[in-house]
């Protein structure tokens, strides 16, 4: 069993680690030829499959094991993320499986050398001390070379059979009835997070014990979105409209255009309104807020581009599509949501690509309240 | 009875500050000690595996000191305990700020009123502000004899220095939870820290397991390095931690002296009359690799070489005056300060929280994680909604009055520096 890879882009890879460590403590790790997954299956709250390109995240890459080259671990992601973000300011970072004292770790190796003199670049306030003077001469003698230093951190990992993670499945769905493309995700957060605070304040005063935060989530196939909360006290909803709902494509769709005639997507898309003021043709689902913020954590991945450049791209949920669309032309997150009606709420979560063949997708199972 | 006064500038109280931040990581109580011709803090800390003595030099460190212990001659003292929270919320931070925002002191004196016709004997810390504005502050204390933990230099043959910047770099690499910290010197020209935590169990435990780092550097990144090849020695990681983290705040060279395992080691820096030294415990290879261990030159007895230690400390003591470095000129001191007036809250540890006041613009990378980060509901006291029912809001409007209290109003009167602040809220209604 052999697993080395160096790593191209340190900083989608800490994020990636960063938002998944939201919502669960472990991950599994598959890591195989041409792809790498990140699972989280916490024991309660959403479920993230993730399935990057090799290139999205490693440079290098070796994988090789008795059961066709696929490496299958469980990794504390705390670690991981700690591990990685030593290693943002590197000049490179390799990443292997070892072994140590019988315990399987992944062994992540950073040599730095940007650290170089970045003390010795201001006046110190012992400059006139004599050492100090001999150490700045002696850095001018050697022309103010970067000093290399090598970090090797060590995350403890499980290796998982084959046969354990063989029961291990993604949930399937039933054909959306809405899909839309969410709002910028910063300002989406903003608002449910405070949509929950108001909630737990709302429930302390009364005094009940268990808070529940449930927020309601609709959209339409106008583009319009909806988000409520209703305690005893207060009812209160933000509507969205002019959202994107991506038109579906008929190659992908079962049964091709008869597909789309027949899909429930269509028949949504006749009932309801664009102003958002029809009560008809709303798909919604009943989410817990807190849950909620986790998964906003993704939006770290899109980074600050999100708010203003925005490309929209076709993703109904649960299709096969992913494999299928254009490159697009700016590095932004694309993010789908696919609302099946009272039953679930499925994100999909596109992360840019260099040459636009090979898509990594986040898929979130967001955890709901049965009505 | 002992007579203690001493004048402190405001950059020479956020370094008192700085160093309580410090010694606050060891023990809960400082012990101080006052002589003729120094200021001593010393702390131990509970498991009395680390040591700490932060000398302040009567001349260089303070703008006026005068210390007549009641007796014992020119080698008397005069010792007390306080809790290092009390000394801290007399001593906060931003004590020095260039800008004279809030928080900044014109000067500190502090003396100590231990007389047989006193009812009371206090530490009086008086914090003279901007605008003749004085704060005093009346701490208890608690009479103990100080002790010292010896530790000869002559015997620790293994010696290291580095700057404390290059350090801290290294120590950010550390995971948060491990305990433990080797450093080895490596055959290789090499130097390795690494931070670890012994085993606590297997199976499903093992993912449980904090990151181990290992930090290789090169040996001619030291400003010296000269250990004996294949020496491990292992200490606290976190007792390294609060040591370089207070280092980097005075910008100097951390110099470490060692023996062998198991025998103590000393950390030492310090400039413009302070004096740091750490001595800690270690421990051998934690891995008991087949490293011969050294063996001293010299084996004395234990009552052989306590003495011999106790007569180099005394020594060391004595000589330590004269071979601390001259004195920086205040003028050129400041200037530099001046250029750079964030310098000390961007290195002191008060400023892991961000500063709304910040010049700086914090790191953006730090803020755009901190915005994604899940809310925690359960751990938001402050920003939790609703508003204040205590009917207190006028006095929120004069927090000076609630801030220097009944204590410096009898005081401003007795000095008449500063104006009471009794105006009548009926004569400043225009404010409203």
């Amino acid at each position: 069993m052999r697993f080395k890879a160096s790593i191209q882009n340190i900083n989608t890879f800490t994020k990636l680690t960063a938002s998944l460590n939201s919502l669960g403590p472990l991950a599994w790790v598959k890591l195989s030829d041409d792809q790498v997954c990140f699972t989280i299956i916490p024991e309660q709250g959403t479920q993230v499959w993730a399935v990057l390109s090799i290139d999205a995240i490693f440079e290098t890459y070796t994988v090789q094991s008795a059961a066709n080259n696929v490496i299958n671990l469980e990794v504390p992601l705390t670690s991981l993320t700690r591990a990685l973000k030593s290693a943002l300011n590197a000049t490179s970072a390799q990443l292997r499986l070892t072994k140590k004292d019988n315990t399987p770790l992944l062994a992540l190796t950073i040599v730095t050398s940007s650290s170089s003199n970045s003390y010795a670049a201001f006046p110190t306030a012992t400059a006139n001390n004599h050492e100090d003077a001999f150490d700045v001469s002696y850095d001018a003698s050697l022309g103010g070379g970067p000093r290399e230093t090598i970090v090797t951190q060590e995350v403890p990992v499980r290796v998982l059979g084959p046969d354990t993670v063989a029961g291990l499945h993604e949930p399937q769905c039933r054909e959306p009835d809405v899909h839309i493309i969410l709002p910028p995700l910063l300002q989406l957060k903003s608002i449910s997070d405070r949509f929950t605070k108001l909630a737990l304040v709302g429930k302390s005063a009364s005094g009940s014990t268990a808070a529940r935060t449930r927020l309601d989530m609709a959209a339409n196939m106008h583009g319009c979105l909806r988000m409520s909360i209703t305690t005893d006290a207060m009812s209160i909803s933000s509507v969205w409209t002019d959202l994107n709902n991506p038109d579906l494509d008929p190659g992908q769709v079962a049964g091709g255009e008869i597909g789309i005639a027949e899909h429930p997507s269509t028949r949504m898309k006749q009932l309801g309104s664009a102003d958002g003021r029809s009560d008809e043709g709303w798909a919604s689902v009943r989410i817990d807020g807190r849950d909620w913020g986790k998964v906003m954590s993704v939006g770290r991945l899109g980074g600050r581009v999100i708010a203003c450049e925005f490309i929209l791209r076709l993703a109904p949920a649960d299709f096969a599509t992913r494999h299928n669309h254009t490159a697009p032309a700016s590095s932004d997150t694309d993010r789908y949501p696919g609302f099946c009606h009272e039953h679930a709420l499925i994100l999909y979560v596109y992360l840019p690509s260099d040459n636009g063949e090979d898509e990594s997708v986040l898929t979130y199972y967001v955890s709901s309240y049965s009505a | 009875m002992v007579l203690l006064n001493f004048t402190l500038t405001p950059e020479a109280a956020a370094k008192v500050h700085d160093l309580l931040v410090c010694l606050g990581k060891f023990s809960d109580a400082v012990a101080i000690e006052a002589r003729r011709e120094r200021f001593t803090f010393t702390a131990l800390n509970s498991s009395k595996s680390a040591y700490a003595a932060l000398s302040l030099d009567s001349k260089q460190f303070f703008t006026n000191y005068e210390c007549v212990p009641s007796h014992g001659g020119p080698d008397g003292r005069f010792t007390c305990s306080m809790y290092t929270k009390a000394l801290l919320s007399v001593f906060k931070g931003r004590l020095y700020d260039p800008l004279g925002r809030d928080g900044a002191i014109d000067r500190c004196e502090v003396s100590v009123q231990d007389r047989p016709d006193e009812t009371q004997c206090r530490f009086i810390v008086k914090m003279v502000c901007n605008q003749g504005v004085i704060k005093t502050y009346k701490l208890t204390y608690e009479a103990v004899d100080v002790m010292h933990a010896l530790f000869d230099r002559n015997v620790a043959k293994n010696k290291w220095s580095m700057h404390s910047g290059a350090l801290k770099e290294y120590i950010e690499y550390f995971g948060t939870k491990t305990e433990m910290l080797d450093i080895f010197a490596g055959e290789d020209g090499r130097a390795i820290f690494k931070s670890y935590t012994e085993k606590i169990s297997n199976g499903k435990e093992i993912l449980k397991h904090p990151l181990v780092t290992a930090v290789a550097v090169n040996t001619s990144d030291f400003e010296e390095f000269n250990v004996q090849p294949g020496l491990h020695i292992i200490i606290s990681v976190k007792d390294f931690k609060a040591i370089v983290t207070h280092a980097d705040t005075l910008k100097t060279n951390l110099k470490a002296y060692h023996s062998q395992p198991t025998r103590p080691l000393q950390f030492s820096y310090g400039c413009d009359g302070l004096l740091c030294e750490f001595t800690l415990m270690t421990s051998g290879d934690y891995n008991a690799a087949a490293t011969p261990t050294p063996v001293p030159q010299q084996v004395p007895s234990r009552s052989d070489s306590r003495a011999q230690s106790a007569a180099t400390e005394r020594a060391e003591s004595r000589s330590m005056r004269s071979e601390m470095p001259p004195p920086v000129e205040p003028a050129s001191r400041r200037s530099t300060r001046r250029r750079n007036p964030g310098s000390r809250k961007a290195s002191s540890p008060r400023s892991a929280e961000p500063d709304p006041e910040s010049l700086f613009v914090r790191q953006e990378e730090e803020e755009e994680d901190a915005r994604w980060e899940p809310v925690d509901y359960n751990n938001e006291e402050g920003e939790s909604l609703g508003w204040d029912a205590s009917a207190e809001h006028n006095a929120a409007a004069f927090p000076t009055f609630r801030d220097s209290g009944s204590l410096s109003r009898t005081e401003t009167e007795d000095s008449n520096e500063a104006l009471a602040p009794t105006q009548r809220v009926s004569q400043i209604k225009g404010l409203w």
